[in-house]
């Protein structure tokens, strides 16, 4: 991989990046970081992705989710458990986008990762197994229970008006 | 199921996520002036090509290096004088006294 060609995978993937990193750890700084790190290791070591083991894009991403766990691994965020229920009180929010990003920023990580790859980057379960480093039996049950997770949690927001939802204690 | 599945999908892309900033680029690829890169620059040179370029270098240098001789002065025999008297001195063992 040439200069410009790594020029074209950085403009071509770069929101990609960006955007998986921003949901993973919900802060902007830290997304940027990742997508740095991402971007720089490619640069430095184009080799290092082989065409004939999948989509470029499908490679990066995999990149900035072992950089989001490197990074929750530092700040202890990183929740080995796959069977957690979420803690989330849907109530406290009335905008259904705060709601969402909340619920999906509640889920244990390896669900989250898991999630956001296929709802969000479109991957398929193929490339998200390979991304997180699992089996595609194991990719699937996190997707299950991260969706069952989300489905519990934004209950309310399925009802036709969500703003009469009051938490009731 | 389907119709939960459906909505969950839908309710999944009310949460949106902004583009990467244009900060990102400058720090990927960050803009050199060329006198910045007279300091921090790099140039990758092949292996085979570093080592005939330090062997050349070498035997340039080992041809062209200056040959330091000692000063050489005309012999004369002009200061030689014969020896007028001889005293010859036996040493009997390498027990003696100065």
């Amino acid at each position: 991989m040439n200069d410009s060609e790594l020029r074209q995978a950085f403009e071509q993937h770069k929101n990609a990046v960006y955007r998986f990193a921003w949901r993973m750890t919900g802060s902007s700084e830290a997304a940027e970081d990742i997508a740095q790190e991402v971007f720089l290791s490619l640069v430095r070591r184009p080799d290092s992705y082989d065409p004939s083991r999948g989509s470029l894009r499908a490679f990066l991403l995999g990149a900035a989710r072992n950089q989001a766990r490197k990074r929750f691994r530092e700040e202890q965020r990183w929740d080995v458990l796959e069977d957690d229920d979420i803690a989330f009180v849907p109530s406290a929010y009335v905008d259904v986008a705060a709601a969402v990003g909340a619920a999906v920023q509640a889920l244990p990580p390896l669900q989250r990762e898991a999630l956001i790859l296929a709802e969000y980057e479109d991957l398929s379960l193929e490339e998200i197994a390979g991304a997180v480093e699992a089996e595609i039996g194991t990719v699937k049950a996190r997707l299950h229970r991260a969706r069952e997770n989300l489905r519990r949690a934004l209950e309310p927001f399925y009802r036709p008006n969500p703003r009469t939802v009051v938490h009731g204690n | 199921m389907e119709t939960n599945d459906q909505k969950l999908k839908e309710l999944l892309q009310k949460w949106e996520a902004p583009s990467a900033p244009s900060s990102l680029a400058q720090r990927v690829f960050p803009r050199q002036r060329w006198w910045q890169w007279l300091w921090t620059g790099s140039i990758r040179v092949p292996v085979p090509v570093g080592l005939a370029v330090l062997v050349a270098a070498g035997g340039l240098w080992l041809l062209n290096r200056p040959v330091v001789s000692a000063p050489q002065k005309p012999v004369s025999l002009a200061d030689f004088r014969p020896v007028e008297q001889l005293e010859p001195r036996i040493i009997r063992s390498t027990n003696y006294e100065h």
